[in-house]
């Protein structure tokens, strides 16, 4: 076999799912694991090292959710994906919240979840950033340690929350953000439930950063979950490199 | 009817057998009450009889006997009443006056002394009787008034202990019979047009309680002592009841009417909470089969859909198989596009019970809708007012998105390829009115109110645009679950619009909140 593109661990409780899956990720260059519990990915993931797991929510024992918060515990660099069914919006936020980076919703497209799958890949093996080091994606630029946001090179004014906000999307760019995950990063860990505020900013944000507000190239709204930063540089800009 | 209840719907024949044993009744009661006044009047006269033979014989003075007929009279009066004391003490004046007023055994008096003896022994007995029997009543109307609460308050006790599992009238009109000895009573119940009665002029007090309701007021029957109240539950009618038993006044029916009442009121709020309970546990019964539903469904779908697609990515394929691999591909989509809104109607179906309501931001709900729509929006301009940051609205926002973001979809399918859709918001009495614009070619006038019927496709999009036929049906239940309503509007010139009005919210600024940051 040529050279693996990462180690994914599936956890599905379905079998057809987990041969779907092994045989088209196996074609795509990925080195594929199994498990069909929540507690035999446990028991796999202390034994071995893997870059991303793919995680079902909805499994019979400790369940999609239980099984992410114990992996995360042990192993805080694991990037997990969960796997979920439309219109359960709840579980998805209680993964996220639980410590998953990100979800993907069943059916998928191989295609979409390939993509997933390698920036998963790529995030773990770049762990290692500069906490102050500019943050550029497409024409937005963020320098932390001079709290500056360029847009195509021009400064942008923003409040101080709103740079709070920016920094924080941006630095988990292309990651779902759960409204309460934001609320507590930014304003403070007694918030959570004011949703409305983070409305109102994302709002001011894409006034100020997006070419048509109405249709953010950058802040992207997650229905019902959160807000995500857009990962890949959006087509106005060219690729250089 | 032999005491046994039974339901009486519309009018029933005159029960002639009933009304004469009435007859009966009453003639028997009147013989009963003149024998016993004849019995008192011949018990005072014998006793004046005996009185005047052993005074007569023991040669009495005439206020020695007038003390011992005065005894005698107040006896009868205590025992029998006003009037039997009367003709007693006019017997007792007339005997005193030949036996004992000088000159003996004649009618005459002599001594006016004697005049003014016997006046006085009249007098004396009238007011006396009249007294000891006025007491007397007093004390009876206190006695049978105390038997009236001790009554009320058995029935308030025994309307406590009526069976829930069964009908309320016929049980009522039972016990009341039973406790109050009515001789007829009846009870109309307006919510369930149905008519309890017991007792031998059913039909006809049915008929009287039927009337208090439709009249709203207090009726009395033809007769003495039968009534019909209005039962009410605060202020609103709600039936009536009507009654007929020996001495039943007005004011005695009033307090059964009330607590009649209060038995209705009480039977239909078990009813309801049951009824609610029963809506729970089937919407929760609803949910899991949904839920397994959608697991059952959505895991072969995720399997055939990974293969299909991996085959494709994969990229080894002939073209003809590639194009048999793309078949599946795009059937399983459309499968499971399906699944989703079948699931979807299936769970707003549901939610008539079960709408899980908050504050929305209508901006929120648009961005939302936008949010889950965008791939299929394919990079195509969707407008979005300004105006909606301030509009919120009050219901369920997983099935507001939901229709929303299918008026969204229907819009995207079938306007002109590339063409901009609008979405717009606005307040507008009372109603907060969604609507979503695109252009392309109008809906044909007859198809305008189909169109949100469901698996309704108009003849040409048939050919236009793959679809399920559920899209706005899903829209049109939402919006209705919420009390909203659903409307279309088409022309050539100006393409097709979609609109749904909810019942407003209130409406709340959050733009402080940004203002306060701005402003450091």
């Amino acid at each position: 076999m040529s050279q693996s593109h990462g180690k994914i661990l599936v956890v599905d409780d379905e079998s057809s799912i987990r041969r779907a899956l092994h045989s088209t990720l196996h074609g795509m260059g990925f080195e594929v694991y199994e498990a069909d519990t929540g507690e035999a990915a446990l028991d796999l993931v202390r034994a071995a090292e893997y870059d991303v797991i793919l995680l079902d929510i909805n499994m019979p024992g400790i369940g999609g959710v239980r099984a992410c918060r114990e992996i995360r515990r042990s192993l805080p660099r694991l990037e997990i994906l969960m796997l979920t069914v439309r219109d359960s919006e709840e579980d998805k936020i209680a993964a996220l919240d639980a410590g998953a980076d990100d979800y993907i919703t069943k059916p998928f497209h191989i295609r979409e979840l390939a993509a997933r799958i390698r920036a998963a890949v790529r995030r773990s093996s770049s762990f290692h950033s500069d906490p102050d080091a500019v943050i550029q994606i497409g024409n937005i630029e963020l320098d932390p340690a001079r709290r500056l946001v360029r847009k195509a090179g021009e400064p942008v004014h923003l409040t101080p929350k709103e740079f709070d906000l920016m920094r924080y999307l941006m630095a988990h760019a292309g990651l779902p953000m759960t409204h309460v995950r934001l609320l507590r990063a930014v304003w403070g860990p007694e918030y959570g439930g004011e949703l409305e505020y983070l409305r109102t900013f994302i709002r001011q944000l894409r006034k100020k950063l997006e070419e048509d507000p109405a249709e953010p190239v950058y802040l992207l709204t997650d229905s019902h979950i959160g807000y995500r930063f857009a990962e890949a540089k959006p087509e106005p800009v060219a690729e250089k490199r | 009817m032999d005491g046994k209840t039974a339901p009486v719907t519309g009018l029933v024949d005159e029960s002639n057998s009933g009304a004469k044993a009435n007859g009966w009744l009453r003639v028997l009661k009147a013989l009963r009450t003149s024998l016993r006044r004849m019995l008192g009047c011949l018990a005072g006269l014998l006793a004046v009889a005996l009185a005047t033979f052993c005074a007569f014989q023991l040669h009495l003075n005439l206020s020695a006997s007038g003390s011992l007929f005065f005894l005698i009279v107040v006896m009868v009066a205590v025992v029998w009443g006003f009037w039997e004391a009367s003709i007693t003490s006019l017997v007792a004046v007339n005997c005193l006056n030949y036996f004992f007023v000088p000159p003996l055994l004649t009618w005459r008096v002599s001594d006016p002394q004697d005049w003014v003896a016997l006046a006085t022994f009249e007098m004396a007995a009238l007011i006396v009787s009249r007294l000891s029997t006025r007491v007397q009543a007093k004390a009876r109307a206190e006695a049978r008034q105390r038997v009236g609460v001790e009554k009320l308050y058995q029935i308030s006790q025994r309307i406590l202990l009526l069976d829930r599992r069964q009908m309320i009238g016929p049980q009522l009109v039972s016990l009341i019979q039973e406790i109050f000895g009515t001789e007829t009573v009846a009870l109309f119940d307006a919510k369930l047009a149905r008519l309890d009665a017991t007792g031998s002029r059913a039909s006809e007090l049915g008929q009287l309680a039927r009337d208090a309701f439709f009249q709203d007021r207090t009726l009395q029957g033809p007769e003495n002592f039968s009534w019909a109240h209005v039962l009410r539950l605060g202020v609103t009618p709600v039936g009536g009841i009507a009654l007929c038993g020996p001495e039943l006044d007005r004011l005695a029916s009033a307090p059964i009417a009330s607590l009649s009442a209060i038995a209705l009121e009480r039977a239909r709020s078990f009813e309801n909470e049951s009824r609610a309970e029963a809506a729970r546990q089937s919407e929760q019964l609803r949910t899991a089969v949904l839920d397994a539903l959608a697991h059952a469904f959505k895991t072969p779908l995720t399997a055939i859909l990974t293969a299909s697609s991996g085959l494709l990515v994969a990229g080894r394929l002939s073209p003809d198989d590639a194009e048999l691999a793309t078949l599946i591909d795009e059937q399983a989509e459309h499968l499971n596009h399906l699944t989703s809104e079948l699931l979807q109607m299936a769970r707003i179906d549901a939610a008539d019970v079960g709408l899980r309501r908050e504050r929305i931001s209508v901006l929120t709900l648009i961005e939302d809708a936008l949010a889950r729509h965008r791939e299929q929006l394919d990079g195509r301009r969707v407008s979005v007012p300004e105006s909606a940051s301030s509009l919120e609205i009050y219901g369920d926002r997983e099935i507001l998105t939901t229709a929303l973001e299918q008026v969204i979809d229907n819009a995207s399918r079938y306007s002109t390829p590339g063409s901009p859709i609008s979405v717009s918001a606005e307040e507008n009495l009372g109603e907060t009115i969604i609507a979503v614009h695109n252009e392309g070619p109008p809906i044909r006038p007859a198809d305008r109110e189909r169109i949100f019927d469901r698996f309704f496709r108009a003849e040409e999009s048939r050919h236009r645009a793959p679809g399920t036929g559920l899209g706005l049906s899903i829209t049109k239940k939402a919006v209705e679950a919420h009390g909203g309503r659903t409307w279309v509007v088409s022309n050539e010139d100006s393409g097709t619009t979609f609109f749904f009005a909810l019942p407003r919210g209130q409406r709340r600024q959050y733009e402080s909140v940004a203002r306060q940051d701005s402003g450091r």
